[in-house]
């Protein structure tokens, strides 16, 4: 995955999914992807933040997106995964999602921009639709995701 | 040349050299005639305008550069010491405290020439010698004295061995010269190693080198005085061979000849032969250098400084610098070992594994891991002399300012602390210490009138007690009184005069830390803004430590803080409460008790217990942290008893656990809205366990 390739023209994506709909992450924020595992809950803080993880010693907040984006609470499969983030300077921080699909990787042309006026909650959470051989792939916009409301 | 990358070295130096200034010049005020300390002084001087020159920092230069010629007048005995005199160097500390922090922010030394500064440098060094010579060089009492009967031709000395000797003949035979050179180069030059880099260049383009004194690689380590001598094999005439090297800039002058083989043999022999001076014989090949020898009044302090770039020898270097994050790193390793090690511990455990010999290893991988621990922490602890050698000058400022008469006595210095502890406590210190020589002290005159001794005493003493360090700020001045307390209080509207009544001594004092309160009847620019005890306050319970005051009106107040001696890994108390697992730092424990339901009182429908003769609130855990209570309400309660100050408060858990080492591990930003919750730590199974914050539940 070198850093070089996701700069150029073309950006890589996880994609992963959230029940039925897929979901891309850019790559570049991407430091991990683990199993589901136990989560220490953390009293006195919003529903979405379930608590923290332990990764190789290091102790790392686990967010639940599908609550963030106003979704069904998550169900544990044997599918779902915690994706470690890394955002800027506040650290790293995972999100749960229903499953790991693929990489792929999207030239700027298949990359629709969404326009900004749509009353949705959950459209103000994409940047952008990726259009691919496996169909639509809604781009998150993690800043949003993840930092509001912090 | 790029310096940035030593900028970090620099600033770390120049505090060194600006705190030992502070600290001599002190002495100095004491004992003005202590040759040992002005040749301190006048070292580290020296250091600083070096380093500044090499920095590029022009104005910091200037200002040490004239700091510098005082001191080599007062060295010299042209200059008596005077308090004014002292004075003028003080604030030229503060002046070069000011550039280094500005050059700490933004890489730039300011714009401030500090030319007052410089002018009354000036003054001092006229004043001390009418008559006298213009500013000597400073160096020049260092390397100038004649080095024995060589003269300027030093290169006389230099002793050869047997190769070189037949590698010089062999070359006279096929025809060419060999001859001796001595280069000075100009005091003022800073980067001694390149210049005689270039020389050395010139020389070799038509020529070799056989022999330098001192040797190359101590050439190339700054490591020598102002000269230098080298035997050359050239086939140029001399006075090419002079020209080429007198042109690198920054040379003072090369002295030249040739080198008649014979007559070398002839005087090694009679230097033999005399055998007096130790440095002509040392049985190194290369005789000492005999700019080593004019540095004798170095070598007569017993504080040697191995920053000087003159010739004093180099002290061969006992420690090494290390960047604090790296230390920071190999803590954490520390911690993941220690978590390893627990995982070991619990997995052995589970898996019924416990033979004789896994145990014994566990344990012997246990003690391993413990002493480690130990050694890394070891590593972390610095002296607070760091911090604490500030004081005595500032102290001596506020006996200017304040106009009154004091004395510091300081104890303990060499007491280690957390390297991030020494840091944060300065302030705190600080704080204390203005508030004792503002509010504390008497003046002279009411000093005299209650029959103590008009010099005031401040003590700030350091030691160690347990795993804490206590460090205690005392003086004998008038102790806090407790009703202009009170009155003031009631004055700012903190309590009413109802509450007034109630209080007794302990409380009023506590009144102290509220914020936005003094009780100095002035306002000084020393204290007494009402921002001092409530921050210092804070400060040391962000470092986990506590303030205690003891007073006595009239006789004197003291302030002692205490300190945990590190913060990353503590002794804590495993609790179980619901599914959850939680962790008390042990040193907030007081007790535990076991405490049958009917024994919960309500007090202003609050739950609370007695024991022992004190009331102490209870507060439930499971309905704080929102967990289901495993228990049932019949069951007797596990009470831990916490401590924070004086208050006591009761957390009601469901199982203990037991003691525990644990690493602490911060939560990070996303989860800092939980406030009771001070940090996280990972269990030996990998599970995660929060750690309970005492203070804030209470």
């Amino acid at each position: 995955m070198e850093e070089l390739k996701a700069t150029g023209d073309y950006k890589q994506f996880i994609v992963i999914k959230l029940g039925e709909e897929q979901y891309g992450i850019d790559i570049k924020y991407i430091e991990n992807i683990v199993r589901m595992q136990h989560i220490t809950r953390v009293p006195k803080v919003d529903s979405y933040l379930k608590g923290v993880i332990n990764l190789r010693g290091e102790v790392i907040p686990v967010m639940s997106i599908r609550i963030k984006m106003g979704l069904e609470p998550d169900q544990e499969t044997k599918s779902s995964r915690i994706i470690i983030l890394k955002l800027g300077m506040n650290g790293l921080i995972g999100i749960i999602v229903d499953e790991v699909k693929e990489v792929v990787t999207l030239e700027s042309d298949q990359i629709e921009k969404i326009a900004y006026d749509s009353k949705d909650d959950k459209d103000s959470f994409l940047c952008g639709v990726g259009k691919c051989a496996g169909g639509l792939i809604s781009l998150l916009d993690l800043n949003s995701v993840v930092l509001e409301n912090l | 040349m790029d310096v940035s990358q030593y900028l970090e070295i620099f600033l770390d130096e120049t505090d060194e050299h600006l705190q030992n200034l502070n600290t001599q010049i002190l002495l100095l005020e004491q004992e003005p005639d202590n040759m040992d300390t002005i040749n301190e002084i006048f070292r580290a001087a020296h250091s600083l305008k070096g380093m500044a020159g090499t920095m590029g920092y022009k104005r910091m230069q200037n200002l040490t550069h004239d700091m510098e010629n005082v001191f080599s007048e007062v060295r010299n005995g042209n200059i008596k010491v005077k308090a004014e005199m002292i004075d003028v160097l003080f604030q030229c500390l503060d002046a070069l405290d000011e550039y280094n922090a500005n050059i700490r922010e933004s890489a730039d030394e300011g714009t401030n020439d500090n030319e007052p500064l410089i002018k009354q440098l000036n003054d001092i060094m006229n004043d001390g010698k009418e008559g006298a010579e213009t500013a000597a060089p400073a160096a020049a009492p260092t390397s100038e004295q004649p080095a024995g009967e060589s003269g300027g031709k030093k290169w006389l000395e230099i002793k050869l061995g047997e190769s070189e000797r037949s590698v010089l003949k062999e070359a006279v035979k096929q025809g060419k010269n060999v001859y001796g050179l001595t280069v000075s180069i100009q005091e003022a030059c800073i980067l001694k190693a390149a210049r005689a880099f270039l020389v050395f260049k010139a020389i070799e383009e038509d020529g070799e080198i056989i022999v330098s004194d001192p040797p190359t690689q101590e050439i190339e380590d700054e490591k020598f005085g102002f000269d230098f001598s080298l035997i050359v094999i050239s086939g140029s005439p001399l006075d090419k061979v002079i020209a080429a090297a007198s042109n690198v800039s920054e040379i003072q002058e090369v002295l030249g000849d040739v080198l008649d083989l014979d007559h070398e043999e002839k005087t090694e022999a009679a230097v033999q032969e005399t055998q007096e001076k130790p440095e002509a014989v040392e049985p190194a090949a290369v005789p000492a250098a005999p700019a080593a020898v004019p540095a004798a009044p170095a070598k007569g302090n017993k504080k040697v400084e191995e920053k000087k770039p003159a010739a004093s020898k180099p002290v061969v270097n006992r420690t090494v610098r290390v960047d604090i994050e790296k230390l920071d790193t190999l803590m954490n390793l520390v911690s993941e070992l220690i978590i390893a090690k627990n995982s070991l511990v619990s997995a052995s455990a589970v898996s019924g594994t416990s033979s004789t010999a896994v145990n014994e290893q566990i344990e012997y991988l246990e003690s391993v891991t413990t002493s480690l621990h130990e050694s890394v922490m070891k590593v972390r602890m610095v002296p607070i002399e760091s911090t604490v050698s500030k004081f005595p000058r500032m102290v001596r400022d506020l006996q200017k300012k304040l106009g009154k008469k004091m004395e510091l006595y300081m104890t303990g210095e060499e007491t280690e602390l957390d390297r991030t502890v020494v840091d944060e406590i300065g302030d705190p210190l600080m704080h204390l210490l203005r508030n004792s020589a503002d509010h504390g002290l008497e003046s002279a005159e009411v000093r005299k009138e209650r029959g103590k001794p008009e010099v005031g005493s401040i003590f700030l003493d350091a030691y160690q007690d347990g795993n804490n360090v206590v460090i205690e700020v005392r003086d004998d001045g008038n102790g806090i009184d407790t009703q202009a307390v009170r009155n003031k209080a009631i004055e700012r509207g903190v309590i009413t005069p109802e509450q007034a009544e109630n209080m007794n001594e302990k409380d009023s004092i506590e009144l102290l830390f509220n914020a936005g309160f003094s009780t100095a009847q002035v306002v000084s620019d020393v204290s007494g803004r009402g921002v001092g005890l409530d921050v210092v306050k804070s400060k040391i319970e962000a470092l986990s430590g506590e303030v205690e005051v003891k007073s006595k009106l009239g006789e004197g107040s003291s302030w002692i803080i205490r300190l945990p001696l590190t913060l990353a890994i503590i002794q804590a108390l495993m609790v179980d409460i619901g599914n959850e697992k939680y962790a008390v730092s042990l040193g907030a424990i007081q007790t535990i008790e076991d405490i049958p339901p009917q024994d919960v009182k309500l007090v202003q429908a609050k739950e609370v217990i007695q024991l022992r003769d004190l009331v102490i609130p209870l507060i439930r855990l499971n309905e704080i942290l929102d967990i289901e209570s495993k228990k049932d309400p019949d069951e007797n309660l596990v009470v831990v008893i916490v401590k924070k100050g004086d208050k006591l408060a009761g957390l009601v858990v469901d199982e203990l656990i037991g003691q525990q080492e644990i690493v602490i591990k911060p939560l990070g930003k996303y989860v800092s809205k939980c406030k009771v919750i001070s940090g996280a730590t990972v269990l030996g199974d990998g599970e995660v366990a929060l750690i309970l914050d005492a203070n804030t539940l209470i």
